[in-house]
């Protein structure tokens, strides 16, 4: 029987080849894919990210466990495409206009990556238009925006103004975050949801695509 | 007048010149650049800390020398002594002499990264403890070293991946230098990041303004005893609120 509990380390300890390695193994003692994921990857991240909120993993931990976890899920991809399962969400993500950083970001893309969304990643210093031609194209259900400015952060709201403008702001949830940004300023703007750290959005976004389903 | 100054330790030595020039009494706080580096919240404890230390009678204000830096300055309250703090988004407009000076700049070179004599010699960071870290010293041998190489290198692309969004390095000259180093060792660090270099002028005007006592309305916010600091995000960036009990 392979061992689920040796995958959950695995990726933990952000071990991308052995993470890879044992799901390969449990594919071939027939576990299932669904058993993999919601048995080791699922609660791997979940405990990468409580670590992180006790301050006992850092961001390059966490980064890790993430390469980890998307390593394991590349060689189920096929296999969960064949049972007709589908991403936990469809998300559009990016930095606001006027604002170049994406470390944050990216943490965050790699964290829904590895919680089973599907992302759509437009980087940094995204005009309000690229978000709502990203949602029309890609009919995603969720708008990530970051902001690591307070200089910046009025973007945030322009880009919530123009997603209402062009009538998408009902088929969305958008959540914000980065660090200047607070639960108070989300309420002010209209957003649905702010979370306060990478590991939170991921929780966030499980709530959103379960009340939108 | 005797006032109390807590500032970060990026503006030193734009803090000690208008300090030494000020017509006013002023006691000096420097606090580490690495409050910059743990976000709004914990910069904001630690701040409030200095700032209730300051007592009516012995001091007329708490002078703060720091912009809103990352909302680190939103919710500080005033309890006995005034608050004055400038009304910037950031220390690059105070060592720009001007937020719209910095607005300008920011929007006609997007892609800029700024360093000035503080920056330099007490800017960088050890560890990139969180997300707002300052990844300039990024090292690859060290991440190898930390993390394998296999994951070391990951870290190394990942952490230096934002030097892409970058195109030029301005050294933001206060006039202070005591010869060439800075300059020439934010132009090193351009070349090293493939980046064009630039240098500009700064200005010592709001530093001055600030430890001297000349607060125009316009360019510095008076929180008396009893309001707190609130971010605005608008055009003058903080507003003084009443502290509800």
């Amino acid at each position: 029987m392979a061992d689920l509990e040796e995958l959950r380390e695995a990726i933990l300890n952000g071990d991308a080849r052995r993470a890879d390695s044992l799901t390969r193994e449990a594919i071939a003692q027939g576990v299932e894919p669904l058993a993999l994921i919601n048995q080791s990857m699922v609660p791997a991240m979940d405990e990468a990210g409580r670590r992180f909120e006790c301050e006992e993993y850092f961001v390059p931990e966490l980064l890790l466990a993430a390469r980890a976890m998307k390593a394991a899920l590349e060689p189920l991809r096929p296999l969960l495409a064949a049972t007709g399962a589908r991403a936990a969400g469809k998300v559009v993500i990016g930095t606001v206009k006027g604002d170049l950083h994406d470390i944050g970001k990216n943490l965050v893309a790699s964290l829904l990556e590895g919680g089973g969304f599907e992302v759509i990643d437009l980087g940094a210093d995204v005009s309000p238009q690229k978000f709502i031609d990203a949602v029309t194209n890609s009919g995603a259900n969720i708008v990530a925006l970051s902001a690591l400015l307070t200089v910046t952060m009025p973007s945030m709201r322009n880009t919530i103004e123009a997603l209402k403008q062009a009538g998408l702001r009902d088929r969305v949830k958008v959540m914000v975050g980065g660090a200047p940004v607070t639960q108070q300023f989300a309420d002010q703007i209209g957003a649905d949801g702010y979370s306060e750290n990478a590991p939170s959005a991921v929780a966030l976004a499980r709530r959103f695509a379960g009340s939108a389903a | 007048m005797r006032y109390q100054l807590i500032s970060c330790e990026v503006l030193f030595r734009e803090m000690c010149d208008a300090v030494a020039r000020s017509p006013h009494q002023v006691d000096v706080v420097f606090l580490s650049k690495g409050l910059h580096d743990l976000g709004g919240k914990a910069m904001r404890k630690e701040l409030q800390q200095k700032i209730d230390a300051v007592k009516a009678g012995q001091h007329d204000a708490v002078l703060m020398g720091y912009a809103l830096c990352g909302n680190g300055l939103d919710g500080l309250v005033a309890r006995e002594v005034p608050i004055v703090a400038p009304r910037a988004h950031d220390c690059i407009a105070l060592l720009m002499g001007s937020r719209s000076k910095h607005a300008e700049f920011f929007e006609a070179n997007p892609g800029t990264y700024f360093r000035s004599t503080g920056w330099l010699e007490r800017g960088k960071s050890g560890h990139q403890l969180s997300m707002g870290a300052d990844l300039s010293g990024t090292n690859l041998d060290e991440l190898i070293e930390a993390y394998g190489a296999d994951n070391g290198r990951y870290l190394y692309e990942e952490f230096t991946r934002y030097r892409a969004n970058y195109q030029q390095l301005v050294y933001i000259e206060s006039g202070l230098e005591p010869d060439g180093r800075f300059e020439e060792a934010a132009r090193d660090e351009a070349a090293e990041k493939g980046w064009a270099f630039r240098k500009i002028s700064g200005s010592l005007d709001l530093f001055r303004k600030l430890i001297h006592g000349e607060w125009p309305e316009e360019e510095f916010l008076l929180v008396p005893p009893g309001h707190r600091i609130a971010a605005s995000y608008d055009e003058l960036v903080i507003r003084a609120e009443r502290d509800a009990p």
